[in-house]
C-alpha cells in the first residue's frame, strides 16, 4: 500500500501550485482555476485521512467540499462575466477600484 | 399660643395676594393691588399677634420644624434638612417692623403707582413676592430655608429695580444689583456648607443652644470661616464696602421699591443675618473686629458721598449705606466686647448693649428711612424730577410732606427725642466701651462721630434745598399727594417720633426685647435700661459730643442752603474741586467695578476661552489629527489588487504556522 506521506505530499504540492498560480497569474479565470486546484488539494487530504484513520466522515466532507466548489465557481464565473461586461477586462492588474 | 402655631403661614399669606393679583389683576382696579394690600395686611396682623404672644410669653424661643429633605446617613453624618419657624426676641421684633412697613409701603404704592397702567399688575406681583422673601427669611427656622428666602429677595430686587426695564440705566442698575449681591449669596452658601461641616445641623434651635455646641469638638478654623462667610453675605446684601455700589444705582426703580429695599427688607436682611448669627459669632473675636471695622468705615465712606450729590434719592441711598454701617459697627463692637469679656459680667452687659444698639438702630432706621423715602417719593410725584437743584420752595405746596420729612431728617440726624438719637447714641456708647477694651476702636469712634456730623449736614442740605429757598418752576405745578400716600407718611412720622422711646418702657421696654448672652452663653432676656439710663445718658460727655456734631451739621446746612450767608463754593472751585469731583464720581467705584469687570473678569473669561478653545479643544483636535495623519499614510497599503491581499493572507498564515510550529506544542 502506498504510504500516507505520499498522498499528503501530493496534496501539499498541489496546494502550493494552486497558491502560486492564484497569486501570480493575471487572468482572473486562471486564478479561479488555481483556487480549484487548492480546493482539490484539500479534498485529497480529507480522503487520505479518512482512509488511513478508518472513518467515513472525511469522505463525506470531501463530497461537501466538491459541491461547494462547484457553487463557488458558478458565482465566480458570474462575477467575471459581469466584470467583462462593465470593465471590458478580466485582467486582475486592471481591477483596483476598491483601493484608497 | 394660638397664633404662634401659625407663624409658618406668615410668608405664605402674601403669596395668596400674589396669585390673586396675577390671576385677576387685569380686570380689577389698580392691577390687583388691593389683593396684595389685603394679603399683606393680614400677614401683618398675624405677625403682630405672634409678636404679642411672644412678648407676653416666657421669653424662651418657640419653634417647630418638619423634615424637608432627608438624604439619609452618609459617612456617619446625617444629611437631614428641616423647615419650620423659629420665634425669639429678634424674630418678633423684625416681624413687627417688617410687616408694618411693608403694609404701609404697599398702601402708599396704590397712590404712587396709580399712573403706571398695565404694568401695575407686574409691580404688585413682584412686590408681594419680595415681602414673602423678607418675612420668610425672618421666621425661618434654619439657615437653609433662610437662604432660600434670601435668594427670593435677590431675584425680586433684580425684577423691581429693573421695573422700568426699557430705560437702559434701570436695566443696568438691576443687573449690577443682582450681580453684586450674588457675590454675597455665594459667600452665604459657603458659610452654610462650612457650618454644616462643623456642626452637622443648620437649625437655629440647635446651633444657638450652648449645650449642643459644647458637646461638639468645634473646629475653630471652620467656624471662623463660616462666620466670615456669613458676614460676607451681609456685606453683599446690606451694601457694605466694598460691595456698596449697587445700592445708589438701585434708585432707578420706583421710589416705593427703594423704600422697601432700603427700609424694611433686603438691606436689613444682611443686618438680620449677622444679628441672628450673633450667638455663634461672639465666639470669634476676629470676625467681630472685621464687622466693626467694615461697618465703621462704610458709615464714614458712604456719608462723604452724600455730601454733594444732587439726586434726592441718591442722597438717601448713601445715608442708608452709612446707617447700615452704624448697625454693623454696633454689632461688631458689642460682639467684640462679649468675645473678649470671658465671665466679666459688667463687660458682658456692655457688650449686650452694643448688640441691642445695632438691632435698635435697625428698627428705628427702618421707620425713619421708610418715612424719608416715601416723602421723597411724594416730592418726586409732585415735581416729576429727582434733581434737587430743580426743586426748592416746595414747603408751601407740600405742607404735610415737608413736615413729615423734617421729622425724618431730625430723627436720622440724631436730635432728641426722635428715634435716631437714642439708637445712635447707644451705638457711639458701645464704640467707646469697645475702645476701652482695645484702644484701636477710638478710630472708629471718631469716624462715627464725624459721620454723625455729616449725616446731619447732608440731610438738612436735602431738606432745605427741596423745601425752602426760592420757589422753582417745578414747584408751581406741584400739589400735595393723595391721602392714600400721605396717610402712611403720617403713621411713619409718628413712629419716627416714638420708637426711640421704647427704650424707656416701664417694665421690659426694648432691652427686654433683645436677648442677651449670659456668661454661660445662654440666650436670655436682657435687663431693662429704665429711666436711670436717661440720667446716665445725659450726664455722659459722648452724648453732648454727638449732639454738638448734629447741631453743627444742621447749622452749616442752614447757613449755606437757607440763609445763603455761608458759601460752600470754596469746595467746588479750582484745585479744591478734585475732592468734590472724587465724591461726585463716587470715589471712582463704578469705574473700578468696570475695570475689574473688563480687565479682571473679561480677562479671566478670555483666559478660560483660550483654555477651552486652544488647550481642551486642541488636545482633542491633536488626537484626531494624529489619527488622520497616520491613517493617511497607512491607507496606501490598500492597493485594491486582489492578489496583494491574497499574498498578505498567505504570508501571514505562513508566518503564524511557522511560529506555532516553533513555539506551540502542536506537533
Amino acid at each position: 500500500m502506498i504510504p500516507q506521506e505520499y498522498f499528503l505530499a501530493l496534496g501539499a504540492i498541489l496546494f502550493a501550485i494552486g497558491a502560486f498560480g492564484a497569486l501570480t497569474r493575471k487572468n482572473a479565470i486562471v486564478v479561479l482555476m488555481c483556487i480549484e486546484i487548492m480546493l482539490n488539494a484539500a479534498n485529497i487530504n480529507f480522503v487520505t485521512f479518512a482512509v488511513f484513520s478508518g472513518g467515513a466522515a472525511g469522505q463525506v466532507f470531501a463530497l461537501f467540499s466538491i459541491a461547494i466548489a462547484a457553487a463557488e465557481v458558478a458565482i465566480g464565473l458570474a462575477i467575471l462575466l459581469n466584470l467583462q461586461k462593465l470593465q471590458d477586462t478580466i485582467e486582475l492588474q486592471d481591477l483596483n477600484l476598491l483601493r484608497w | 399660643m394660638t397664633f404662634t402655631e401659625y407663624t409658618w403661614l406668615i410668608p405664605l399669606i402674601p403669596i395668596i395676594g400674589l396669585l390673586l393679583a396675577a390671576a385677576f389683576g387685569k380686570k380689577t382696579p389698580e392691577g390687583g393691588g388691593y389683593f396684595v394690600v389685603g394679603a399683606v395686611a393680614v400677614a401683618c396682623f398675624v405677625s403682630l399677634m405672634v409678636a404679642y404672644e411672644f412678648f407676653t410669653g416666657d421669653g424662651s424661643p418657640v419653634y417647630d420644624t418638619t423634615i424637608w429633605i432627608d438624604l439619609g446617613t452618609i459617612n456617619g453624618t446625617q444629611y437631614q434638612f428641616e423647615m419650620g419657624y423659629y420665634v425669639d426676641y429678634l424674630t418678633a421684633l423684625l416681624l413687627i417692623v417688617v410687616s408694618i412697613l411693608c403694609t404701609l409701603i404697599v398702601i402708599y404704592s396704590l397712590g404712587y403707582m396709580h399712573e403706571e397702567g398695565e404694568r401695575k399688575r407686574r409691580y404688585y406681583v413682584e412686590i408681594a413676592l419680595f415681602i414673602t422673601g423678607m418675612l420668610g427669611m425672618v421666621v425661618a427656622s434654619n439657615y437653609l430655608t433662610a437662604f432660600v428666602f434670601w435668594e427670593i429677595m435677590g431675584l425680586c430686587s433684580y425684577l423691581l429695580i429693573g421695573f422700568w426695564y426699557y430705560k437702559p440705566s434701570a436695566a443696568k442698575a438691576a443687573k449690577k444689583a443682582f450681580l453684586t449681591t450674588r457675590i454675597g449669596d455665594i459667600s452665604f452658601m459657603l458659610g452654610i456648607i462650612a457650618l454644616f461641616g462643623a456642626f452637622g445641623t443648620l437649625n437655629y434651635h440647635e446651633l444657638f443652644n450652648p449645650e449642643f455646641i459644647e458637646s461638639f469638638e468645634v473646629n475653630y478654623g471652620l467656624l471662623l470661616f463660616a462666620m466670615l462667610c456669613f458676614f460676607g453675605a451681609a456685606v453683599g446684601k446690606s451694601a457694605q464696602f466694598p460691595l456698596h455700589d449697587w445700592l445708589p444705582d438701585a434708585m432707578e426703580g420706583p421710589t416705593t421699591v427703594s423704600a422697601l429695599i432700603h427700609a424694611a427688607t433686603m438691606v436689613k436682611a444682611g443686618v438680620y443675618l449677622v444679628a441672628r448669627s450673633f450667638p455663634l459669632m461672639v465666639d470669634t473675636p476676629e470676625v467681630m473686629i472685621v464687622i466693626a471695622v467694615v461697618g465703621g468705615f462704610t458709615a464714614f465712606f458712604a456719608a462723604t458721598q452724600a455730601l454733594n450729590n444732587f439726586n434726592i434719592k441718591r442722597v438717601l441711598a448713601y445715608s442708608t449705606i452709612s446707617q447700615l454701617g452704624f448697625m454693623f459697627l454696633a454689632l461688631g463692637c458689642g460682639g467684640y466686647i462679649i468675645a473678649t469679656a470671658g465671665t466679666d459680667e459688667h463687660l458682658l452687659e456692655v457688650g449686650n448693649a452694643g448688640y441691642m444698639a445695632g438691632v435698635f438702630h435697625l428698627m428705628n432706621h427702618a421707620f425713619f428711612k421708610a418715612l424719608l423715602f416715601l416723602s421723597a417719593g411724594a416730592v418726586i410725584h409732585a415735581v416729576h424730577t429727582e434733581d434737587m437743584r430743580k426743586m426748592g420752595g416746595l414747603s408751601k405746596k407740600l405742607k404735610i410732606t415737608s413736615l413729615v420729612m423734617l421729622i425724618g431728617a431730625l430723627a436720622i440726624a440724631g436730635i432728641p427725642p426722635f428715634s435716631g438719637f437714642w439708637s445712635k447714641d447707644l451705638i457711639l456708647e458701645s464704640t467707646i466701651a469697645a475702645a476701652e477694651v482695645n484702644s484701636w476702636f477710638w478710630i472708629l469712634y471718631i469716624a462715627a462721630t464725624v459721620t454723625a456730623f455729616m449725616t446731619a449736614f447732608y440731610m438738612f442740605r436735602l431738606w432745605f434745598m427741596t423745601f425752602k429757598g426760592e420757589e422753582s418752576e417745578a414747584a408751581h405745578h406741584a400739589h400735595e399727594a393723595p391721602a392714600v400716600m400721605w396717610a402712611p407718611l403720617v403713621v411713619l412720622a409718628i413712629a419716627a417720633c416714638i420708637t426711640g422711646l421704647f427704650l424707656l418702657g416701664p417694665d421690659g421696654g426694648l432691652p427686654a426685647v433683645i436677648y442677651t448672652v449670659s456668661p454661660e452663653g445662654n440666650a436670655i432676656p436682657g435687663e431693662t435700661l429704665g429711666l436711670g439710663w436717661i440720667e446716665k445718658l445725659f450726664t455722659a460727655w459722648p452724648t453732648y459730643v454727638s449732639l454738638a456734631m448734629a447741631t453743627f451739621g444742621i447749622g452749616i446746612a442752614y447757613l449755606a442752603y437757607y440763609k445763603k450767608t455761608l458759601s460752600l463754593d470754596f469746595f467746588a472751585k479750582g484745585s479744591n474741586r478734585k475732592v468734590y469731583d472724587v465724591l461726585q464720581r463716587r470715589y471712582y467705584f463704578p469705574e473700578f467695578y468696570d475695570f475689574v469687570g473688563e480687565k479682571g473678569m473679561y480677562g479671566l473669561a478670555r483666559l478660560v476661552d483660550f483654555i477651552d478653545r486652544k488647550v481642551v479643544d486642541g488636545v482633542v483636535n491633536a488626537i484626531a489629527n494624529v489619527a488622520v495623519g497616520t491613517s493617511g499614510r497607512f491607507r496606501k497599503a490598500q492597493t485594491g489588487f486582489t492578489q496583494t491581499y491574497a499574498a498578505v493572507i498567505v504570508a501571514a498564515v505562513s508566518v503564524i504556522l511557522v511560529l506555532l510550529y516553533l513555539f506551540a506544542e502542536v506537533r
